[in-house]
């Protein structure tokens, strides 16, 4: 049975490992062509080869304007066109707002909403100029409300999906889509090491909870999985999708629509 | 990969006959699933079923009444074994200034397209919960509309009918989420339907433009029914299993731009 993205061309940031891996893993096996690239060359390069087929490896910095250039053109290049970009590629630091230096401000704001700026500028041109395409951006549920000790990640992803949104209504007329996904917590490397700091700042030893994956099924039923965000995010891309642009697209196991 | 990713799904649509529940219908059908078709129109319901073809069912079901609505749902599971998506899709429009609205043509607005999603779904949640709890997933996707996530003038009670759907599907999913039952929502924005063709003069008259216009301004162009039931069929599938309490737009950029 044919693929949902047959014959597409895709190229995905900080695709080494994790969501961006799960998501390059399901383009492929529907039948697209990926480009993973990831600011860690040599496991960026691994995560390629174990998908195997038509999969390959570009290593990138999203922080770089000039490595996000280059690697829009690679693409471009190698394959004819660009049909799919998603911008997925992000880090984050846990530390209250108040006393953040700038500089550990703009750790996570040059890859969280730069490295997505320069992802989805570069990458809507060349699809603009091969007939259309679609974006998809994964930004997080920490978009719609505050967030925290991750001040710097929450004010990125809000940031990346109002600059998702506005390259939608933008570029709507050359047939690029743009829309973002917001997961809730999904147990990645992203999120493991900070279980610890959370449940601590969230006192929930003394709510008589025990730890943060016990708050987490309590908040959202279960972590979220890789390849459910990669399901979200084939659908997007897919031509199923034709209507959806300037969406914003939660898929958070209830987290986000409770007030408690 | 497989497209038939409704294999055995059992599905229940309310107001088939016509127009978005319809398509739904033939989509869910395609993807694998039985369907049971409802609609207020029940001669229609029953025809769209028979051109289904074998293994889907049609039945009458105004959502305005609560008999009708449990007596609906059980035919369904006597006909189909079962029930693990539902479809509140049943919905009707008035076009006008509110100041023009009368209170009972407002009532009559919020019966349906408010307390009939709130009777369905709670006639609907013991065959759900029962799926759930024999391991499969359960759903119930609503039919909004962008109408509930943006203001549209000549359509206060619509939109704000379609405002209720959207909270209330929150609250359900919350609520449902330990008995494994998904509720979410779809905010489509204007599709060529007969809904949509006696809104048009009434639009055009206010904008001053010609209703064409209008939607291709706004939304670049017209969604197709096909699309709607797109979205709807990919939030009924497991592939969405985790999603639960969110309202999807499929709106060409309407509600997601400012000008
Ligand atoms: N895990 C979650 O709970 C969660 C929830 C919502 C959103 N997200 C988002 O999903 C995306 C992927 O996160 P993950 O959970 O898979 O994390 P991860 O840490 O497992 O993977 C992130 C990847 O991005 C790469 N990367 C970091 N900085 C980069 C840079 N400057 N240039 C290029 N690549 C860079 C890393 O090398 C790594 O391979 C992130 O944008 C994250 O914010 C994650
Ligand atoms: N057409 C659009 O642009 C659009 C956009 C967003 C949302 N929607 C929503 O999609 C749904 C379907 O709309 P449509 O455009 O297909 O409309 P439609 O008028 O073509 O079809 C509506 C169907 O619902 C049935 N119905 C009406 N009242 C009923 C009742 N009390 N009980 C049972 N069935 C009843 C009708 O008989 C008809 O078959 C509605 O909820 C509508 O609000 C439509």
């Amino acid at each position: 049975m044919a693929g949902k993205l047959e014959g597409k061309i895709a190229v995905l940031t900080g695709a080494a490992q994790g969501i961006g891996l799960a998501v390059a893993t399901r383009y492929a096996a529907e039948g697209a062509t990926v480009v993973l690239s990831d600011i860690d060359g040599d496991a960026v390069q691994a995560a390629a080869e174990g998908i195997g087929g038509s999969a390959s490896a570009i290593t990138a910095d999203v922080t770089s304007e000039e490595q996000v250039a280059a690697l829009i053109a690679e693409v471009v290049a190698q394959h004819g066109g660009l049909d799919i970009a998603v911008a997925n590629a992000g880090v984050a630091t846990v530390q209250p707002a108040v006393g953040m230096s700038l500089a550990d401000w703009r750790k996570v704001t040059s890859v969280n909403l730069d490295g997505v700026f320069l992802t989805l500028t570069h990458a809507a041109g060349a699809m603009a100029a091969s007939g259309g395409g679609a974006l998809v951006t994964i930004a997080s549920v920490t978009a719609q409300a505050g967030s925290p000790l991750i001040s710097s990640y929450a004010a990125a992803k809000a940031g990346a999906v109002n600059l998702t949104r506005t390259i939608a209504i933008e570029m709507r007329e050359h047939g690029v889509r743009a829309n973002a996904i917001c997961p809730g917590f999904i147990d990645t490397e992203l999120v493991k090491p900070h279980k610890k700091t959370f449940a601590d700042a969230l006192g929930l030893e003394a709510m008589g909870i025990p730890d943060f994956d016990a708050f987490i099924a309590m908040k959202q039923g279960r972590y979220g999985t890789e390849a459910e965000v990669a399901a979200l995010a084939t659908f997007l891309a897919s031509d199923r999708a034709g209507f959806c642009t300037a969406g914003e697209y939660n898929l958070d196991g209830g987290l986000r629509a409770s007030l408690l | 990969m497989s497209d038939l990713e409704l294999e055995g799904r059992l599905a229940h649509v309310t107001g088939a006959a016509s127009g978005i529940g319809w398509a739904i219908a033939q989509r869910l059908a395609a993807g694998g699933a039985r369907v049971a078709i409802s609609d207020m129109d029940e001669a229609g319901a029953k025809a769209r079923a028979a051109e289904l073809g074998e293994g889907h069912f049609g039945v009458g079901c105004d959502v305005r009444s609560m008999d009708q609505v449990t007596a609906a749902i059980a035919a369904t599971t006597d006909a189909l074994g079962g029930l693990d998506l539902f479809v509140n899709n049943a919905g009707v429009e008035i076009g006008k200034p509110m100041v023009e609205t009368e209170e009972e043509e407002f009532m009559t607005l919020v019966d349906i397209n408010v307390t009939g999603v709130f009777r369905c779904s709670k006639a609907a949640v013991p065959a759900l919960a029962a799926a759930a709890a024999s391991g499969r997933d359960a759903a119930i996707v609503n039919i909004a509309s962008v109408a509930g996530v943006g203001g549209c003038p000549l359509l206060s009670a619509y939109c704000a009918s379609k405002a209720a759907v959207i909270r209330f599907s929150e609250v359900c999913a919350i609520e449902l989420r330990d008995a494994g039952i998904r509720v979410n929502a779809v905010c489509p924005a204007f599709i060529d339907t007969p809904m949509v063709q006696r809104l048009a003069p009434a639009v055009a008259a206010m904008t001053g433009m010609e209703f064409g216009d209008v939607v291709a301004v706004k939304q670049g162009r017209y969604g197709t029914l096909e699309e709607v039931a797109e979205v709807v069929a990919f939030l009924g599938s497991d592939e969405a299993a985790w999603t639960t309490g969110s309202h999807y737009v499929l709106d060409g950029g309407i509600s997601g731009g400012l000008l």
